[in-house]
């Protein structure tokens, strides 16, 4: 059938943005117009089938058996059904009541930030993370690394004993053999002995180390983690003379400059920075204020994406930005005291000049109110740099604060490092213990830390499963989850958490501080027995504890809301910066930057969004979840700009090899609008070789271009294109609405002259409806909004739908086929028609619950059905699979089965071991509330109707009326920037309610007159429209 | 010359007939024979342990409530545990032969593995709290359980039957206080007694999520 042209499409020729999802839609790329036009780009293929199949089969023998299985269909209902059992429990542990879950407060370190979670348990299983309101550093919020942690903990390929010489071996023989060499350690007091640990916000961990350092009074601890937070309290140490961690509130700020400073994802403390920045830029009225963010960066993130300006410049060149700003600064009359005369004569080439005289200006006019935060990317000079420019700007104390870090004896990684490494070479250790990591994996190229390892006699490894690092060490021992053990935690700003474990160790992990323990052995204070990880928590509460008596009460209180009250210390606020030191160490010379262009480029190592540095490479939530800018899946990709790729003749998916000072890696190419030209962007983390089923050779390992000198980002490094091709799967152009205006946004002025500008292009249908419409003013009338302006795109809601929904992973194969299974899509439109330049619009998408549902009209079983709620319910067990409801989805919001992805008996099988056979001890994740759907079924949000449901029974136990806030689906709660309220569209009171009535709301593609529950809040931006600026925009 | 007998033109009107007798006749075998009704309802397999709800419910008066706790806040009716059996016969009838299964349990630790009789239909979610706090008493799905020795399935626990009552739930519903009233008949209502509007869903999420 030809498709007609939409009448909105291309909202560009009248004057408004410009919206696409890749460059191959906005130029209107043939093979992508097919696939749109295909819907379901594949129906099941023939090399889905085992091999043979499609021959043996005759048609007349799939009619015989079709006919005598419609036959025999009529005696199902003489069987039986089968005989079910009840295992009640035999002595049932106190306060479980069977089919009421548990919640445990407990906290989780991330991304060097401890967040506060409450974990559910269903009968002893935990099943679901959620933040912990009363927690500072989640506010009842959790990103999508905590979201998708519960997978972790049932990760089928975990180890399951210590492993000894590549045998396994049991925890008692480890114990004894590691005591012994403790002991006999003790003679040199521990000189030949090194301790490798991961940096740590764990009070415990710090005391047990230092009792270590006691006992061993020779021995050294090294910090290493590939992905830290080491420049910025190197930073800090420079500029104050001890580290200590900045913190910043975006919400109060007016005017936000970011120096390649991923805040609001990859940085730690993401999610309180991103409940802040939402904060601040959260308009109720056009009245309302918001904040403005300048963006400096090389590649395109998450806070590039959120930005109100953004200027593209090599993360090199990052540092001479900060320099020319600070030099701006200083000139116009702020007193950076000796610091001035450090800044050096840095040519602005490619600095517009407005980004530094107009910047310069906006900052000078909100003193006090203005945030310049830095990058941990950015070497420690320029964090120095920032402190002193907030200092003198008067920032701290009122939207900076500082607060002290844990662990003060943390050094410099890299550094730390590759003393370890020389030590290693000179002989000077025997003993390393590895405290979790992976450095054999995620060691700069340079220190060659697997080839060093085999020199040392005895070595321990404390990991989750047998990687890289374990297969290269003596002894191998299974790491605890962290919600399997004790331990405790300080958050950035110093609240202290304990480490609640849910589960009892499944795979008889230990904690690092249990293993701590066994090393501080006869300096114990109960004699020789070490401290089980419960005891050594209590102990350094007790010993921190002020209250003299009633400690037990201060324990269980610590217990049960997740946090020691009152235990943040003050913010305090530095007096001196150390002006001198700062400008010594800006001052120090440093090698001329080497030119970009020719083959020639700069690289960028960036800390992935879902992997980290790899630790969660065998978590498929994570693997297949779309990244949150490029929406690729089970892979990483080098990110280039257009420009670049057609300077260096490389398009995406071609296979690029890197190559600095005799260290090289292949890495398939991927162009990204908005990315700096003659920069290179990888991300750690892929390309693991021993993480496990689903991580194990999943895209490209870059640790070996990495060096001890360039951790971060290094220059003069050569491309060369392979010639060889690798698929990228990406879902960008899955789904597609065709053009249709659907991310609206405007800026803050066109905001303020129209206030209700998103009505204008979400008009209302012209057309009259069919039928009389369904009278809802009655009883709950279930309803969401989203705000566009809070969402950052951070994607933590996607797997908070996926835990809470048992939505399936389906492999990367099945993904480039179409068939993701995720109900909740983020879409990443980007914005104007400068390919070089976009701007980008999020928008969280799933199934919008339309009064006036098209799917339902064309279900011939009757399987998707309006509730008189308004709920589009789906009833998986009528559903045939006809996929007619997907065809009439104006949202393409609708998911369907196309295998058995959650185990089960498959027909073939496709290429890739991800299902088929679930592993069982990952069934033990799935949400008991909610139907596991097999092939065959259509499925798609339903607003988390258990939830919904389960919210009804409880008003109905205690008679009073469902209130508002009562009932969150999965995404809401989880939403670090609270961008998704959710309730009664009949409860005038309701924050729905009101949001949905401010003058910014809309109804997402209103002109089909589909009338969807979902309504959106166009998203605002702010930039800057003083007239220097716009003139230089020109 | 005349092949067939002249008693053959009935043949067209007799198959007719015939034939759509021997139709409905199918039809309501399968339509009456095969569904829950005649087919689940008097399931009543052999449990582990002889347990009798006529001696303890009905005989004793134990309140449903003393072993299936927590009935009142919880989707599931429990078994109960092991220990709440040993409650009383680690001092009540302590060598009892019957009771053997029980206390092997309590001494290794295993469940005692009891075979499920009110099973609902596959993919349908059921809150028993919903239904307490509505009204609706045990006897009503469970029947007399405290005339039962053996466990017997008395309703048909399919969806058109659930669908029955949340249709029309007035006539089942009962004072709070009688919930566990085995003996309950509507007109023990106390005098001016209203069943409560209790709107129970008939949508499909309902039941199914």
């Amino acid at each position: 059938m030809k498709r007609q042209p939409y009448e909105l499409a291309n909202a560009a020729q009248d004057g408004g943005a410009v919206f696409w999802k890749s460059l191959e839609e906005k130029n209107s790329n043939d093979g992508l117009q097919k696939m749109k036009e295909a819907e379901f780009p594949l129906g099941i293929s023939p090399d889905e089938l085992p091999k043979g199949v499609v021959a043996q089969v005759s048609r007349r023998g799939f009619v015989k058996v079709g006919a005598a299985m419609t036959a025999l269909l009529g005696l199902d209902g003489c069987v039986r059904r089968p005989v079910e059992k009840i295992a009640p429990y035999t002595r049932a542990p106190e306060y479980a009541i069977p089919g009421v879950p548990s919640h445990y407060a407990t906290v989780v370190s991330q991304r060097g930030e401890a967040l506060g979670l409450l974990v559910e348990a269903h009968e002893g299983r935990p099943t679901k993370v959620e933040g912990n309101p009363d927690h500072p550093a989640s506010k009842g919020a959790a990103d999508l690394l905590a979201q998708a942690s519960i997978l972790d903990l049932y990760d089928p390929d975990r180890s399951t004993s210590v492993v000894h010489g590549g045998k396994p071996a049991k925890y008692d023989e480890f114990e004894k053999a590691f005591e012994l060499l403790m002991e006999a350690t003790e003679a040199d007091a521990g000189a030949k002995m090194r301790v490798l640990v991961q940096p740590t916000n764990s009070p415990t961990f710090v005391r047990l180390r230092d009792q270590v350092r006691q006992r061993f009074s020779q021995a050294r601890f090294h910090t290493w983690s590939a992905v830290s937070d080491s420049n910025a309290r190197e930073g800090a140490r420079l500029a104050f003379g001890q580290p200590m961690h900045a913190n910043y509130d975006y919400a109060r700020a007016r005017v936000i400059v970011s120096l390649d400073s991923d805040f609001l994802q990859t940085e730690p403390g993401a999610v309180r920075a991103t409940r802040s920045f939402a904060d601040g830029r959260r308009l109720r009225e056009p009245s309302d204020t918001m904040s403005r963010l300048y963006m400096v960066e090389s590649t395109y993130s998450t806070t590039g994406a959120n930005a109100d300006h953004r200027l593209r410049l090599p993360s090199r060149d990052v540092e001479r930005y900060a320099r020319l700003l600070a030099k701006e600064l200083a000139a116009s009359g702020l007193d950076l005291g000796p610091v001035r005369g450090a800044l050096g004569d840095s040519p602005a080439d490619g600095i517009p000049e407005h980004w530094i005289k107009s910047v310069a200006k906006e900052i000078l006019a909100n003193r006090g109110r203005a945030v310049i935060v830095a990058g941990t990317r950015q070497p420690a000079r320029v964090h120095a740099l920032v402190h002193a420019l907030n200092a003198a700007l008067g920032n701290v104390g009122q939207v900076v604060t500082y607060t002290p870090v844990v662990d003060v004896a943390e050094q410099d990684h890299a550094s730390d490092l590759r003393q370890l490494a020389l030590d290693m070479d000179g002989g000077k250790v025997e003993t390393l213990v590895i405290l979790g990591g992976n450095p054999v994996y995620d060691a700069p190229g340079d220190v060659k830390f697997g080839e060093r390892l085999a020199k040392v006699k005895n070595t321990f490894h404390l990991s989750s499963r047998v990687d890289e690092t374990s297969k290269a060490c003596a002894w191998h021992v299974p790491l605890a989850h962290s919600f399997e053990a004790w331990g405790d935690q300080r958050s950035l700003d110093g609240t202290w958490s304990i480490q609640q474990p849910l589960i009892q160790p499944l795979r008889d992990g230990k904690s690092e501080i249990e293993l701590l323990s066994l090393m501080v052995g006869g300096l114990m204070e109960t004699g020789d027995k070490p401290r089980s990880g419960y005891d050594s928590v209590r102990d350094t509460l007790r010993q921190v504890s002020r209250a003299t008596t009633g400690f037990e009460k201060q324990w269980t209180t610590a217990l049960s809301r997740g946090l020691l009250p009152g235990s943040a210390p003050f913010a305090f606020t530095p007096s001196d910066v150390k002006g001198a030191d700062i400008a010594a160490e800006l001052a120090k010379p440093r090698p001329a930057a080497k030119p970009l262009g020719g083959g020639q480029v700069e690289v960028v190592f960036t800390a992935d969004d879902k992997m980290v540095d790899g630790r969660h490479a065998n978590n498929p939530w994570l693997c297949e979840l779309p990244a949150p800018m490029t929406k690729i899946v089970w892979d990483n990709a080098a990110y280039l700009s257009p420009k670049t790729a057609a300077d260096l003749g490389v398009t995406s998916g071609d296979v690029i090899e890197l190559s600095r000072e005799g260290a090289s890696a292949t890495i398939a190419a991927w162009i990204l609008p908005g990315h700096a030209d003659g920069s290179v962007t990888v991300s750690l983390g892929w390309g693991r070789t021993d993480a496990g089923r689903y991580g194990n050779g999943r895209g490209f390992d870059v640790n070996r271009l990495r060096s001890v000198e360039s951790l971060h980002f290094t220059d003069g490094v050569a491309v060369r294109n392979t010639g060889a091709r690798h698929e990228l799967t990406q879902t960008q152009d899955h789904h597609s609405m065709e053009g249709r205006p659907v991310a609206i946004d405007a800026t803050l002025d066109e905001y303020k002259a129209t206030p209700n500008f998103s009505q204008f292009r979400s008009p209302t249908p012209r057309t009259l409806p069919l039928w009389n419409r369904r009278d809802y003013s009655q009883g709950h009338r279930w309803g969401m909004n989203i705000d566009l302006s809070a969402c950052t795109g951070c994607n933590a809601c996607v797997v908070a739908c996926q835990a809470e929904n048992n939505v399936a992973t389906v492999g990367k194969d099945q993904v480039g086929r179409g068939r993701e299974m995720l109900w909740l899509r983020v879409d990443r439109y980007f914005v104007g028609s400068d390919e070089a330049d976009p701007k980008v619009a999020m928008q969280p998408l799933a199934c919008v619950q339309c009064e006036e549902a098209p799917c339902e009209n064309v279900c011939p079983v009757n399987a998707t059905a309006h509730s008189p709620e308004g709920l589009n319910d789906m009833a998986y067990n009528r559903c045939i699979g006809t996929r007619y409801c997907a065809n009439n989805c104006p949202y393409k919001v609708r998911r369907f089965n196309y295998l058995e992805f959650q185990g089960g008996e498959q027909i073939g099988g496709p290429p890739e071991a991800l299902y088929g056979e679930l592993p069982e001890v990952r069934k033990m994740q799935f949400n008991p509330n909610v139907t596991v759907r097999m092939r065959g079924v259509m499925e798609k949000c339903t607003y988390c109707v258990q939830r919904i449901q389960e919210g009804k029974i409880a008003a109905k136990r205690s008679g009073q009326p469902v209130r508002d806030g009562d009932i969150t689906p999965a995404c809401a709660q989880t939403c670090p920037a609270n961008a998704i309220t959710f309730g009664d569209l009949n409860d005038p009171t309701a924050r729905v309610t009101q949001a949905a009535k401010r003058d910014r709301s809309y109804q997402l593609l209103a002109e089909i007159g589909t009338h969807p529950r979902t309504t959106y809040l166009g998203k605002i931006r702010n930039p800057n429209t003083s007239p220097e600026w716009t003139k230089e925009k020109g | 010359m005349q092949l067939f007998p002249r008693a053959l033109n009935k043949l067209p009107l007799v198959a007719a007939v015939g034939l759509t007798g021997a139709l409905v006749g199918v039809v309501f075998v399968f339509w009456y024979y095969f569904s829950p009704k005649n087919l689940q309802v008097g399931y009543a397999p052999i449990q582990p342990v002889p347990y009798s709800h006529r001696l303890h419910a009905g005989q004793l008066g134990i309140d449903c409530r003393y072993c299936h706790a927590n009935i009142e806040r919880s989707a599931h009716a429990m078994i109960p545990p092991t220990q709440t059996c040993m409650g009383c016969h680690s001092v009540v009838k302590t060598d009892s032969a019957r009771l053997a299964n029980v206390r092997a349990s309590w001494t290794s630790g295993a469940p005692i593995e009891w075979v499920k009789v009110h099973k609902l239909p596959e993919h349908a979610f059921f809150d028993h709290s919903a239904h307490l706090a509505a009204g609706v008493g045990c006897s009503t799905c469970h029947g007399r359980i405290d005339q039962m020795d053996v466990v017997r399935l008395d309703k048909p626990i399919s969806m058109g039957w659930c669908l029955e009552c949340h249709r029309d739930p007035t006539p089942n519903l009962r004072p709070k206080d009688q919930i566990t009233n085995m003996d309950w008949r509507p007109e023990m209502a106390p005098p001016g007694w209203q069943p409560p509007a209790v709107n129970p869903p008939q949508h499909c999420s309902g039941c199914h999520r």
